[in-house]
């Protein structure tokens, strides 16, 4: 990655701009509105994300900093839990991330796995607006059934999403017939290198909400009321979202320090989302229509080696302006890149470069949801180097979608000299629940379970 | 002697405020969806009345506001008003701590709850210049568990449990360290064990007593001073990691006089229903703790051995309160059960004839960390149903 005569080399203004400003440096964005139910931790909480849209967008024009901080000051605090859709999919991205697999205990049996769905329910149904794990107070003698750290916190949109892994479909609770047609385990994909113990289980939960705390609260307390039906098999927190789902929202950095997102499917955009996310009316089993497939993958980027690459190299790995977030053949971030575009008869944007190969118009079409975050696992023990990178998340209509995508992207993708997929998970999120119905009965296709 | 509360750590575990009920009340509900705050099925009162008594720490003293409540659950919210140099309170029962606030330097305040009988303690602020003061308790709680004879007869039965583990601790701890002082290294290292289970059965009862556990029971790291590591642990290392017992005699005779002077102590002990429920929960909650991650017998590794004693001492104390708890809650006794089973048999995986070191288990160091996982995964899930019993009982 050291071609100092590259091409493309002069379309990208790195003499010009400099380097990425470090967010220290950067101007903070005066704090949004908010309302007046919002306690102060919430407004300190808005005034951070501010900063950091401000931030982000600094180098891409006045236009995407206005829309971006008007969608910050607009959010009401909660994001309902009833409705057609599973929140945490459409839901313009949160800041935060936990994210937790279980797998099902060997004690467990049909009913068992049924009356924890329930509870589980009601008790996501209780932390999305802001209530504690439900349970009566006053009982000096007995454990609180909340753990409690989100007390007084405001949910911060807090979105909670269940999924179901291929392993769930077994003959351990008799949902062999209740299969999502394409819930099958994935193919080996080139060059990945996952960990076992850190990928897939037979569910998951993704809560994300824009206070990291309420986030982790709501997992701690569904594992909690799981313990002795499921375990925890792995976890990770998110501490930045790397995509926007909505063109009302700024792009964030990666942290390789690009945008990664700016193509990302507009979830506002119902055909868009019904053609490439929702699982539709081609779906055999109608417990899974309108809900979609969640493929993880953790990233891990070798930020080391990364930070030492030009500018000019990273730019091309990307195809895009590190600073601005524009491809090499536009100038403004959501300018759409120009494929063809050469330069002394060589592409702009390179033939490998990553948003060449993840680009619709080169894969026939395929899109795929994005509402991956930034994650870290500290230090690395054998290197020192740091453990951290993208922890992809997307949602689809079809699992082949990331299939496809990824075959071309780890054959060919320039950024793979940086990242390495070290853990994945494949799970079929369920549609919404009406009010009144509940996960067990929507999974088990009955009430009498 | 009476003990209101019963460990430094069971009074931490209850000073929060409570809540009960979701996992039985939205498992059996009607799948609204929406799950109010309804009252568990129990019928535990869970409305006492709870005295507030306030004790603001200053340099001269702690006095408790009021000065005396009547019997039943009573909180104590303390603050530290300006004082750099006191900086904790406890409520003492004539010398034993009962219950305490640590570490409140100015500006910050906090509470502990405890259920009291009545009675003198005192409230004790370590530094001041008037460091206790005394607070009474008076009348009777308006519904005693002596009142159910159930419940007089589980604490009754547990006592004399207690005090016949005890017993063997005491036997059993003078033939190893007749075995130390004699030098026979083989024959310490298959009686250590068989003192040690006694002791992991009634954990719990002897945290009562914080010095002498330390002595008994601490863990080089548990020790301020290396002078101030004594006890089985001491032993243990000498034996498994320097192979000599060089030196131990005296320790020897340290640890059974301390274990004598525990059964002195143990023997005047009267348990309230709770308590015995809380530790169990302590006793799991170690297996968890100090046994799966392999901490407790690092020198040994006779780890299961423990593990089998702390979870035959949870399931003893369980077991004196199950008549009770099969008619206040019979599905949480039944997931109790269960969930014993499920421990139990995992355990038994490890099992051996006649074992490592004759301890009936494999030598610890041999299970490996998926292994250690699937039992921590069964040991929490007990632990989790097994802390739901002291609000059932109270």
């Amino acid at each position: 990655m050291t071609d100092s005569h590259d091409p493309a080399a002069r379309h990208a203004p790195a003499a010009v701009t400099g380097p990425a400003p470090r967010s220290g440096a950067e101007p903070a964005a005066p704090p949004a509105p908010a309302p007046s139910s919002v306690s102060r931790r919430r407004l300190l909480g808005t005034v951070g994300v501010s900063a950091a849209v401000a931030g982000a967008a600094l180098g891409a024009g006045g236009a995407v900093l206005a829309t971006g901080h008007r969608a910050e000051a607009a959010e009401p605090a909660t994001v309902p839990f009833h409705g057609a859709r599973q929140a945490g999919i459409a839901t313009p991205a949160q800041d935060r991330l936990c994210f937790a697999s279980f797998d099902v205990a060997a004690t467990t049996d049909r009913a068992a796995l049924a009356a924890l769905l329930r509870t589980w329910t009601a008790a996501a149904e209780a932390m999305t607006r802001g209530a504690g794990v439900p349970g009566h107070p006053g009982d000096l003698q007995s454990p609180p059934d909340d753990t409690g750290e989100a007390a007084g916190l405001t949910p911060g949109r807090l979105t909670i999403t269940v999924g179901y892994g291929p392993s769930l479909f077994d003959d351990r609770f008799g949902l062999k017939g209740r299969r999502p047609s394409a819930l099958k385990p994935l193919p080996y994909l080139p060059r990945e290198d996952l960990d076992a113990t850190a990928s897939d289980g037979d569910l998951c939960v993704q809560a994300c909400s824009d206070d990291p705390q309420v986030a982790f609260h709501a997992v701690r307390n569904l594992r909690r009321l799981a313990f002795g039906v499921l375990n925890p098999r792995w976890m990770e927190l998110g501490f930045g979202r790397t995509s926007s789902t909505s063109p009302s929202q700024a792009t964030p950095r990666n942290l390789m320090g690009f945008k990664d997102g700016t193509r990302n499917i507009d979830t506002t955009d119902a055909a868009l989302m019904d053609q490439h996310v929702w699982i539709g009316a081609e779906e055999p089993q109608r417990w899974i229509r309108g809900g979609s497939y969640l493929v993880s993958r953790k990233i891990r980027m070798l930020l080391e080696a990364w930070d030492r690459d030009s500018l000019g190299d990273q730019q091309q790995v990307f195809g895009r302006d590190k600073s601005s977030g524009a491809p090499l053949t536009g100038r403004a971030e959501r300018d759409t890149p120009d494929f063809t575009a050469k330069a002394d008869g060589t592409y702009v944007i390179a033939a490998d470069a990553h948003i060449r190969l993840a680009a619709h118009e080169n894969n026939k079409g395929l899109r795929i949801l994005r509402r991956g975050y930034s994650y870290t696992d500290g230090i690395d023990p054998v290197t020192g180097d740091l453990l951290g990178g993208l922890f992809f998340i997307a949602y689809m209509k079809d699992p082949g979608q990331f299939v496809t995508l990824q075959r071309v992207l780890g054959q060919h993708d320039k950024l793979n000299e940086y990242i390495e997929h070290v853990s994945g998970g494949l799970f079929a999120t369920p549609p919404g629940l009406a009010a009144g119905q509940d996960w067990a009965s929507q999974l088990f296709g009955s009430r009498t379970v | 002697m009476t003990s209101p509360a019963f460990s430094r750590r069971l009074i931490a575990g209850a000073a929060s405020v409570a809540a009960a009920g979701l996992l039985l009340t939205a498992c059996g509900g009607s799948g609204s969806g929406t799950s109010s705050a309804a009252a568990g099925a129990d019928g535990k009162d869970a409305s006492a009345k709870t005295a507030e008594v306030a004790v603001t720490i200053t340099d001269a003293g702690c006095a408790p506001t009021p000065a005396k409540v009547p019997a039943g659950p009573v909180k104590f919210n303390v603050s530290n008003k300006d004082s750099g140099k006191v900086t904790e309170v406890e409520l003492q029962d004539s010398g034993k701590m009962l219950g305490e606030k640590e570490n409140l330097t100015p500006g910050l305040s906090g509470d502990f709850s405890l259920t009291l009988t009545a009675g003198t303690y005192q409230v004790w602020c370590p530094g001041a210049g008037h460091a206790r003061s005394t607070f009474t308790v008076s009348g009777s709680s308006t519904h005693s568990w002596k009142d159910d004879p159930k419940l007089v007869a589980a604490t009754t039965g547990y006592a004399s449990w207690i005090d016949g583990q005890v017993k063997l601790l005491v036997s059993t701890t003078q033939t190893f360290t007749d075995d130390v002082k004699a030098g026979d290294l083989a024959k310490a290292k298959l009686d250590y064990g068989r003192a040690r289970v006694h002791y992991e059965r009634v954990e719990p009862t002897a945290e009562i007593w914080g010095d002498l556990d330390g002595r008994i029971d601490g863990r080089v790291d548990d020790a301020a001073t290396p002078a101030q590591f004594t006890g089985f642990h001491r032993i243990e290392q000498a034996i498994w990691q320097k192979k000599s017992l060089k030196g131990m005699t005296p320790l020897a005779t340290r640890l059974n006089t301390d274990v004598k002077s525990l059964y002195t102590q143990v023997k005047t002990v009267e348990y309230q229903p709770a308590e015995i429920a809380n530790g169990a929960t302590d006793l799991v909650n170690e297996i968890q703790s100090s046994k799966i991650t392999g901490e407790e017998e690092r020198y040994s590794h006779i780890d299961l051995l423990d593990f089998k004693g702390n979870l035959d001492g949870a399931n003893e104390a369980v077991n004196v309160l199950l008549p009770v708890l099969k008619a206040k809650d019979p599905s949480l006794a039944a997931e109790i059960a269960r969930r014993y089973a499920a421990t139990a048999t995992a355990l038994a995986a490890y099992a051996a004839k006649p074992g490592y070191l004759d301890s009936g288990y494999v030598d610890y160091a041999t299970v490996t960390s998926a292994q250690r996982r699937t039992l921590s995964q069964v040991v929490d899930a007990y632990a989790e149903s097994v802390s739901q019993v002291a609000g059932k009982v109270a």
